[in-house]
């Protein structure tokens, strides 16, 4: 079946719960058994039914070494999930060919491989992309974004690639797919999974494409009302959500009234979640009957009835040799992040 | 159990509503509680958007309107009928939340709560509770903290309010230090009894008869650091400059020492090697980090947290309003003052019948 939109994810902190920001984490990412790795809530429910969809192809994009390539495919054979393609990153080469900025670059390894993934789909097959705040996602996958819709030429994607630190055989690989990829239509969302509790407003540069979400339901909240994911799929996923990973039915009243304050959804959107709950009222009822969790989110949207939501941004075209000159190249961006110790003048 | 819902007051204090906000987002992230912002929800909802917080546990519920401290209380919550502590107060009162945290001004609040919730049975007076640090340790958890009542919910006290004051007191610090047997104490201005006043020598002697508490006798306020009694009892004014005035001498110890360190190097050497010490002085007599006083004799909890709160201060209020709702705090208030009514009620039967 023809391909006829992609849902590209990233793979740590995305899909999988993994805790590179430390060495120890690190190798214990590498060292555990396919069974031990943890997936992010929801995430295995939610690739699930996005597959469902027809015409769907799930590619994932990571940062992890090619050597981890079997153990990541048969946790997705363990998930129940069918990857149609699995890009891993080229460290040990990286190493041996003494690039060791490569090994934190994320501009110059992802954006040419999204975009070589993106010369293998026909040009009509709209996109998705799931991302995390770690590193440089939001960034990254932006500007494959707006390469895509032929926002940015390849004369403009030159200067950003340098500023970014990207390496010359990179940089000519990703402006050689750039030239010559036919213009396609626009990439719906940008899904931001805010594993470190990034502040929503962070995103603000890239506009609305761009969807910092802080679980996914959340995701699916927005994929439904897109068409994208049926009823049955949203209520599936808060069943695994309160079930196997600690949620309760206040928390998902509380995520989808974050989406309305933001602006992302509207309440009359709750209309489209209650017939989803009343149509699955067997399912859901291992949480709880129907109509209580339908009150749970109606109260929630009572607390902010009045209250008029975010404005929408205006869809400017995003600067970024801005985003550059204001916080570096993206490579940085990770350690910079992490809170700094207070400097005391005093030692008491 | 489900975590507490914890309602804050998010437009009360002198730096509402950003602190509060605050404050709200670091709990967010470093405890499961259930958190309801009340106030100016598109302020709040731009204040959340650039904080790192998790959206999860975190409500926001829109109150267009708020009291602000030079206002009248009774006046302006009459005209701000959609205020944010009324409507925090309401939250909590029906149940929608389970406490609530502010750190605005004292006199609306005890009428917020009058409005909308109940004076437990047995009491006339809610009264504020706060914690001073002591130099001894308490209870099973070697609680350092003396809880002071009442700090300012009231300007008079009788001397039956200061007896109930003595039992909620006993009650909570049995529930939340541990404490099997709190002892109790009145605060007085000296030995000579001539010049005490009527108040408290009325509950002197109702308390010296009363079963069931620990009751030292009146102390002076030279003892309430060295910890004597783990419950000092006085009325709303008195304990309201006291605990000003042991505030403002611990603040005054640690900025003595802060101007002798800049002073002479010999001396910055000698405080570099207590550091360590001085830093656990500070911690102790800081009041952020105690987060906030209890609202006691309400069928709610409600804590009422210093106008000056910063985010850590706030942050810490709420968990000491989580700590209150975990151990039923006014449940156990309200046993206390039931078997307390009923003591009195035999004995004047018994004095009857006599």
């Amino acid at each position: 079946m023809e391909v006829r939109h992609v849902y590209r994810w990233d793979l740590d902190k995305t899909y999988l719960r993994t805790d590179f920001d430390t060495l120890r984490g690190l190798l214990r990412a590498a060292r555990e058994k396919a069974s031990a790795k943890v997936n992010v809530a929801g995430s295995r429910a939610l690739v699930r039914a996005l597959q469902e969809r027809p015409g769907a192809r799930v590619a994932i994009i990571s940062g992890s070494p090619r050597q981890m390539r079997r153990k990541l495919e048969e946790k997705f054979r363990l998930d129940g999930v069918e990857i149609d393609e699995l890009v891993l990153k080229p460290n040990v080469e990286n190493i041996v060919r003494g690039r060791f900025r490569a090994i934190r670059d994320q501009v110059g390894y992802k954006l040419p491989a999204l975009l070589e993934g993106r010369s293998r789909v026909p040009s009509t097959a709209s996109e998705t992309l799931f991302g995390d705040d770690a590193e440089a996602d939001a960034f990254v996958y932006s500007l494959y974004a707006d390469i895509v819709e032929h926002r940015i030429s390849a004369a403009q994607l030159s200067p950003i690639l340098e500023l970014c630190g990207v390496y010359d055989d990179d940089a000519e690989r990703a402006l050689r797919f750039a030239s010559n990829l036919p213009k396609g239509p626009p990439i719906e969302r940008i899904f931001i999974h805010l594993d470190g509790y990034s502040p929503p407003a962070r995103f603000e540069a890239y506009g609305r494409r761009v969807v910092p979400i802080y679980n996914y339901f959340q995701a699916a909240i927005l994929l439904l009302l897109d068409g994208h994911i049926g009823p049955g799929a949203i209520v599936r996923l808060a069943v695994e959500l309160t079930q196997g990973y600690g949620y309760s039915l206040v928390s998902l009243a509380n995520s989808f009234q974050d989406l309305v304050r933001r602006g992302l959804a509207r309440a009359e959107d709750l209309g489209a979640i209650r017939l989803a709950f009343e149509a699955h009222a067997a399912l859901i009822e291992k949480l709880r009957p129907a109509s209580e969790v339908v009150q749970a989110f109606v109260d929630r949207l009572k607390m902010v009835s009045g209250m008029k939501p975010a404005r929408v941004r205006d869809e400017a075209p995003i600067d970024y040799l801005a985003i550059l000159g204001r916080e570096g190249p993206p490579n940085t961006w990770r350690r910079r992040r992490r809170p700094k110790p207070r400097r005391r003048d005093l030692p008491f | 159990m489900p975590p507490p819902t914890i309602a804050f007051d998010a437009m009360g204090g002198e730096f509402a509503p950003t602190e509060i906000v605050r404050g709200a987002a670091r709990l967010s992230l470093e405890t499961d509680l259930d958190i309801i912002l009340v106030g100016d929800a598109p302020r709040l909802a731009a204040l959340l958007g650039g904080m790192r917080h998790n959206a999860e546990r975190i409500a926001l519920h829109h109150a267009p309107q708020w009291i602000r401290p030079e206002e009248n209380a009774a006046e302006a919550l009459d005209a701000k009928p959609d205020g944010s502590l009324l409507q925090a107060a309401r939250l909590v009162a029906s149940g929608q939340a389970d406490a609530l945290v502010t750190a605005g001004p004292t006199r609306a609040l005890l009428l917020a709560c009058d409005r909308t919730m109940r004076l437990l049975p047995g009491t006339e007076k809610a009264a504020l509770a706060a914690v001073f640090p002591t130099e001894l340790r308490r209870g099973e958890k070697d609680d350092p903290f003396s809880l002071v009542l009442d700090v300012g919910a009231s300007l008079e006290a009788s001397g039956a309010d200061l007896v109930r004051f003595a039992l909620m007191g006993a009650s909570y610090a049995r529930v939340i230090s541990k404490n099997p047997v709190p002892r109790v104490a009145l605060l007085s201005g000296g030995a000579e009894l001539e010049w005490e006043h009527p108040a408290i020598l009325a509950a002197h002697a109702h308390l010296e008869r009363l079963a069931g508490i620990e009751y030292l006798g009146r102390i002076e306020g030279h003892l309430i650091p060295r910890g004597t009694a783990d419950v000092v009892v006085t009325s709303g004014t008195v304990g309201a400059v006291v605990m000003r005035m042991l505030e403002g001498m611990a603040q005054t110890v640690l900025d003595l020492a802060r101007y002798a360190y800049h002073e002479r190097l010999s001396w910055r050497l000698g405080f570099t090697m207590v550091a360590g010490a001085l830093q656990q002085l500070k911690r102790l007599t800081d009041w952020e980090e105690y987060g906030g006083a209890p609202l006691l004799g309400f069928d709610r909890v409600v804590i009422r947290a210093d106008p000056r709160s910063g985010a850590r201060a706030i942050a810490n209020a709420g968990k000491v309003a989580a700590k209150a709702v975990a151990h039923q705090v006014p449940g156990a208030i309200a046993d206390r003052l039931h078997l307390h009514a009923f003591g009195e009620g035999f004995e004047r039967g018994r004095a009857a019948e006599g």
